[in-house]
């Protein structure tokens, strides 16, 4: 723990990126607090002050409807950090059990499991998501589906390689010649093992989900107004582009910030966990 | 010989082209959000409507400036009862170089109803006969009073051109129409590319002489980007911006002194209440909606500059200018108290309502709409929620009551210019469930009152049953009646538009505006 | 048998496997749409009989296997169905769509290369001073913005207060040129028309650079840590303890081998810009398969769906064909590799 600390703190890029990401998660925790216009997540209007650019009343600026984009961007964080704590949290475990299985035991089931994911894998991640939004309704529940049912691959491909390196292990083998049973050593063997690239890359992943997220939002086939989102506020602000430029710089800025932070803490994660690329 | 003279004329005007290199060609771009349809018979929206007008004529065309219609492709036309007459001018060729005749319109309203699609259901019950080489005459299974003006929806295709096209899995020749033109218009279509652009040539042999400054090229690019047209107009690389703008960029191009061209008087923008659920299966718990709507911020969100706006104040549901409209002084306005009253009357207690107040995802404007009635209705204590609806969804939503949102913002306008094609579609008990009538209103008073309206024999029979339906719907609300639809779009200095800018050169009808033959380009 | 055609034997029976799992699972998905696709397809104005006959017609009535054996049949003779938002075929608008976007996909992946390689080799050659910070930061930053953020502040910047590029579309209007390739750049110099290529070029420079971006930081960074790893083995220290300059020492002994893994990436990389072409070509309306995609996306058109996203899978199975293959001419090791890279 002090060692690790040690690592981050001595990086000082690790350090702005543990600072953002804190920052980020406190400010999407206590947004209902430090909003300066805490009802302007919903649907309210307020033509009087429709469209202003930056000012002392509105940092960031107004959206058409006169709600303030500061506060909204506070509450869109929740919204992004919400969803990818969800697909991670469903896709990892997916992915892990899968890339287990496949990577110790070999032989039939790594042939199915692989070639399953290879499937998935074959078609471009955005892609995969873009298709399925596409037949399912705009909700912020399908959007985490779609997410999902393109992030576990990715999980059960790494999961899979360390297994299939680590089986050969001593450590395996001895349990296997004691009589350890298949499900014990592959999770209580092997999983442990895999758990510091699988929690760098769910590091790193956080702001990729973000970004895919918002990608789909920004397509119209995300998180539904009025609930703030950034990627559709970026969609949303293109439209009214070069004049209102403060609709879209602020939105798109905030996830740049945010996946920034994310990335910046994962490669300083990597190097206190010793985890390759 | 036809063959012959048409590549006579061709050379000549290749010819032409060398010994006068100087004559620039004039070239007018202009844009629609959604994908024109070529097909005539499947024109419905405004992009088909620009298509349909430059590259197919009708029988007559909407007068000028006032009400009523002038011959086209028709020399003139009698009345007697159900039986339409019409003589055609001998003078008229398609673009391909067949000369038009009666066997041409008859093919045309029978290919329009065997594909059963766009405004075909304006020629339910008619049929068509040639009396001889040009004379025409339709028939009508029943009286319908407007069927004139319907003729204005019923392009006249070149049936030679079709049948050599056509195939035994394609018989009306759907595949050659959507991508080709076959008809006697004064554009003819040279590429068609339904990602960017349809580009329309001058048609040199119109029957009708066009003025030295009409456009010898049109593109009428599709699915830009509000901020790609802002820029293209700003640099000079585009002319007329469509009407699906928003106010704030529209206004921001007025700044930068573009035009203001406009188009009105046969459309509204409406708030359409689903009757077959609750809680809007109550009168009372739809006046309080009507009441509560904020027409005034409605309106005030449409403004594009000083004395120019996307839209006029409601006064019912026919648009003011249109026959059987109220006056313009009887203007919808908000108001609370009688929005509560109405509440009290209410049996749902307004904490459970939990409206569905839905927009199409094409039409940004209508998400500040839906974000309005949200904040207007939450102050009588309704709980809402906000659904985006891509158009093509919404089509299919509203085909059952149950799945039909409580609320649908609808933009409309009568196709032929009638307030019959305006109100009928919307309200009578037989057509539930289109994305015209997701009221699903049924009420035997307003049938009975949309009969006598479109059977009326004379002006002011029709006009007096249109009044009557107006002050009807008015007290039942099957929909709020937002405001009286303005088409704004913004040009370019190079181009003048007669008809969208003198109201004495205005059709009256959606899209005519657009008859680019009219228009004049300036030089550059 | 030799070892490349060994390879790209095995690559193509895989990828026959995939292809009829991806097939599925389009089906599957194309599927599960709510809402009744042949009243969707009828639009508005339908009667129940058309839409029942439409429904005849797309085989909606039958059990889900005959209709997926429909859906093969159809796809063996080249037949991907009509496409309801444009009226026409989908294999013909695939085939006039696809070429746009492969054009800007393919130039944001030399991009991606060529800018993408020497910043990650000169990162590692210097290796904890300053340009490698620098280099650091910048990739990073750029791996921290969906494309379409940098498309709209790329547009801002470069289209809207400095207008030096064009904000939409692939060539002005007053160039027409005949389509051979689709591939405007190719079609334009079959052509002879320079001013043309050369206005091909300048619409394409922006979205490319958008598209590209992400991946450029992404090649940057593995290519950097690649070398790293390879400078840490035993034979280079020892070519660097022998004084060989570091030049020659990154380009004969460090390159080569950091370059296996990285091939690898860029293949996924691609991938990835066959996916962010969806928002980019929406920012900058340019006219190919993926603004396509989401056009038929939005209007719930299901064959046009399902051959849409079936041509960018099997564009990105022959990517990584061709990756597979070049991998196995940098690196002779492979051949005796019995598993080789799945």
């Amino acid at each position: 723990m002090i060692r690790a600390w040690r690592i981050i703190a001595g990086n000082p890029l690790s350090l702005t990126g543990l600072g953002l990401v804190t920052l980020i998660v406190l400010a999407a925790l206590v947004a209902p607090w430090i909003a300066p216009f805490p009802n302007h997540n919903g649907a309210v209007v307020d033509f009087a002050y429709a469209n202003r650019g930056p000012t002392a009343r509105n940092w960031f600026g107004t959206d058409l409807v006169g709600r303030d984009i500061f506060s909204r961007i506070l509450y869109a964080y929740q919204i992004s950090l919400g969803l990818g704590l969800v697909v991670l949290a469903i896709a990892t475990p997916i992915g892990t059990v899968v890339g287990l299985l496949a990577g110790y035991m070999g032989g039939w089931t790594e042939t199915i499991l692989m070639r399953i994911v290879d499937i998935f894998l074959s078609i471009p991640p955005l892609v995969l998501a873009i298709a399925v939004m596409g037949v399912l309704e705009p909700t912020l529940t399908n959007a985490m589906i779609a997410v999902t049912a393109m992030w576990w691959p990715w999980y059960a491909r790494l999961v899979y390689s360390i297994a299939r390196s680590e089986r050969e292990e001593g450590y395996v083998l001895a349990a296997e010649v004691i009589g350890a049973r298949t499900f014990h050593i592959a999770f209580r063997e092997i999983l442990p093992n895999c758990m510091p690239a699988i929690v760098t890359k769910m590091t790193l992943d956080m702001g990729f989900v973000i970004i895919i997220a918002s990608s789909l939002s920004f397509l119209g086939l995300g998180v539904q107004p009025p609930t703030p989102d950034l990627g559709s506020m970026v969609a949303e602000g293109a439209r009214y582009l070069p004049d209102s430029w403060w609709l879209t710089v602020f939105p798109g800025l905030a996830i740049l910030l945010a996946v920034f932070g994310f990335n910046l803490l994962g490669d300083g994660l990597r190097e206190v966990l010793g985890v390759d690329q | 010989m036809i063959k012959t003279k048409g590549v006579f004329a061709a050379a000549l005007v290749a010819a032409t082209a060398l010994t006068a290199p100087a004559l620039a060609q004039s070239v007018l771009r202009l844009d629609e959000v959604a994908v024109g349809e070529l097909d005539p018979a499947k024109a419905s929206d405004y992009a088909d409507s620009i298509l349909m007008f430059n590259v197919y004529d009708t029988l007559l065309l909407p007068r000028q400036g006032g009400p009523g219609h002038v011959p086209h492709l028709a020399s003139g036309w009698d009345v007697d009862g159900v039986n339409f007459t019409f003589t055609l001018r001998e003078d008229v060729t398609f673009q391909s170089g067949n000369p038009m005749t009666a066997a041409d319109v008859v093919y045309s309203l029978e290919r329009m109803q065997a594909l059963g699609q766009g405004l075909s259901y304006l020629f339910g019950g008619v049929s068509a006969e040639a009396l001889d080489e040009m004379t025409v005459r339709f028939t009508l299974e029943e009286p319908y009073a407007p069927f004139v003006s319907s003729l204005v929806r019923l392009p006249i295709v070149d049936m030679a051109l079709i049948e050599a096209n056509a195939t035994e899995d394609d018989p009306w020749a759907e595949a050659f129409l959507s991508a080709n033109g076959a008809g006697t218009g004064a554009y003819t279509v040279t590429a068609h590319n339904p990602q960017s652009e349809t580009v329309m040539a001058l048609n040199e042999s119109y029957f009708l002489p066009i003025g030295e400054a009409a456009p010898d090229e049109v593109r009428l690019r599709y699915g830009l980007e509000a901020a790609t047209v802002r820029t293209l107009i700003a640099q000079g690389e585009h002319d007329i911006a469509s009407q699906w703008l928003p106010p704030e960029v529209i206004g921001a191009l007025a700044e930068d002194g573009a035009q203001l061209l406009t188009e009105s008087g046969t459309g509204a923008f409406y708030v359409k209440l689903n009757t077959a659920r609750a809680p809007l299966d109550d009168v009372n718990c739809r006046r309080a909606l009507a009441h509560a709507f904020d027409y005034g911020t409605a309106l005030q969100m449409i403004e594009i500059a000083d004395g120019v706006s996307q839209g006029s104040p409601a006064t019912g549901a026919i648009p003011v200018g249109m026959f059987g409209a109220n006056g313009p002084e009887m203007v919808m306005t908000r108001d609370m108290d009688a929005a509560r009253a109405a509440m009290e009357a209410c049996p749902y207690p307004a904490a459970d309502w939990n409206l569905e107040i839905s927009w199409i995802a094409e039409v940004p404007i209508e998400e500040r709409f839906a974000l309005l009635m949200q904040a207007n209705f939450a102050e009588l204590g309704i709980s809402s929620t906000i659904e985006t609806l891509p158009w093509a969804l919404f089509t299919e939503r509203v085909t059952t009551p149950e799945g039909t949102p409580h609320i649908s913002q609808i933009f409309f306008n009568a196709v032929t210019g009638d307030p019959d094609t305006l109100l009928y579609g919307m309200y009578h008990s037989s057509v539930p469930g289109t994305w015209q009538s997701p009221e699903y209103l049924n009420d035997p008073m307003v049938d009975a009152a949309l009969e006598a309206g479109r059977t009326g024999a004379t002006e002011a029979e029709r006009s007096e049953a249109y009044a009557a339906l107006n002050a009807l719907l008015l007290e039942i609300a099957p929909t709020i009646y937002g405001y009286d639809r303005q088409s704004v779009f913004a040009a370019s200095d190079r181009v003048s538009v007669p008809a969208l800018s003198d109201p004495a050169m205005a059709f009256g009808l959606d899209g005519m505006g657009f008859t680019f033959r009219l228009m004049e380009m300036a030089d550059g | 048998m030799s070892p490349v055609l060994r390879i790209l034997a095995r690559r193509l029976g895989i990828s026959v496997i995939v292809l009829i799992g991806v097939s599925m699972l389009i089906f599957a998905i194309a599927r599960i749409i709510p809402g009744d696709p042949a009243r969707i397809a009828l639009g508005p104005s339908a009667t129940p009989e058309m839409v029942q006959a439409l429904r005849a017609e797309m085989h909606l009535d039958e059990p889900l296997v005959a209709q997926y054996g429909h859906f093969v049949a159809d796809l063996a003779r080249g037949d991907l169905g009509q496409s309801l938002y444009t009226n026409r075929p989908v294999t013909t608008d695939i085939l006039e769509f696809l070429p746009a976007t492969l054009e800007l996909v393919l130039v944001a992946g030399v991009l991606m290369v060529v800018l993408g390689l020497p910043l990650g080799i000169l990162a590692a050659r210097h290796r904890g001073r300053w340009p490698d910070h620098v280099i650091r930061v910048l990739t990073l930053l750029t791996v921290s913005a969906p494309s379409f953020v940098w498309a709209v502040i790329l547009m801002l910047l470069f289209a809207f207060y400095l207008p030096i590029f064009p904000v939409a579309g692939r060539i002005s209007d007053v160039y027409a040129i005949e389509r051979v390739t689709g591939f405007l750049t190719i079609d334009t110099l079959l052509a002879g028309n320079f001013a043309a290529f050369a206005d091909a070029v300048h619409h394409m420079i922006l979205p490319a650079v958008a598209l590209s971006l992400s991946g450029i930081g992404q090649a940057a960074r593995l290519t950097r840590a690649n070398m790293i790893e390879t400078y840490d083995k035993p034979y280079i220290e020892m070519a660097q303890a022998y004084g060989f300059l570091p030049v020659r020492v990154a380009r004969s002994y460090a390159l080569k081998p950091s370059l296996i893994p990285s091939l690898t990436i860029i293949g996924l990389d691609f991938a990835a810009m066959l996916g962010n072409a969806f928002l980019v070509e929406a920012v900058f309306a340019w006219p190919g398969l993926s603004r396509y995609g989401v056009n038929v996306i939005l209007r719930k058109d299901l064959n046009a769906i399902m051959g849409t996203v079936l041509v960018i899978a099997i564009t990105f199975l022959i990517v990584n064909i061709i990756v597979d293959l070049l991998i196995a001419f940098l690196n002779p090791r492979i051949r005796h590799s019995t598993r080789g890279a799945s």
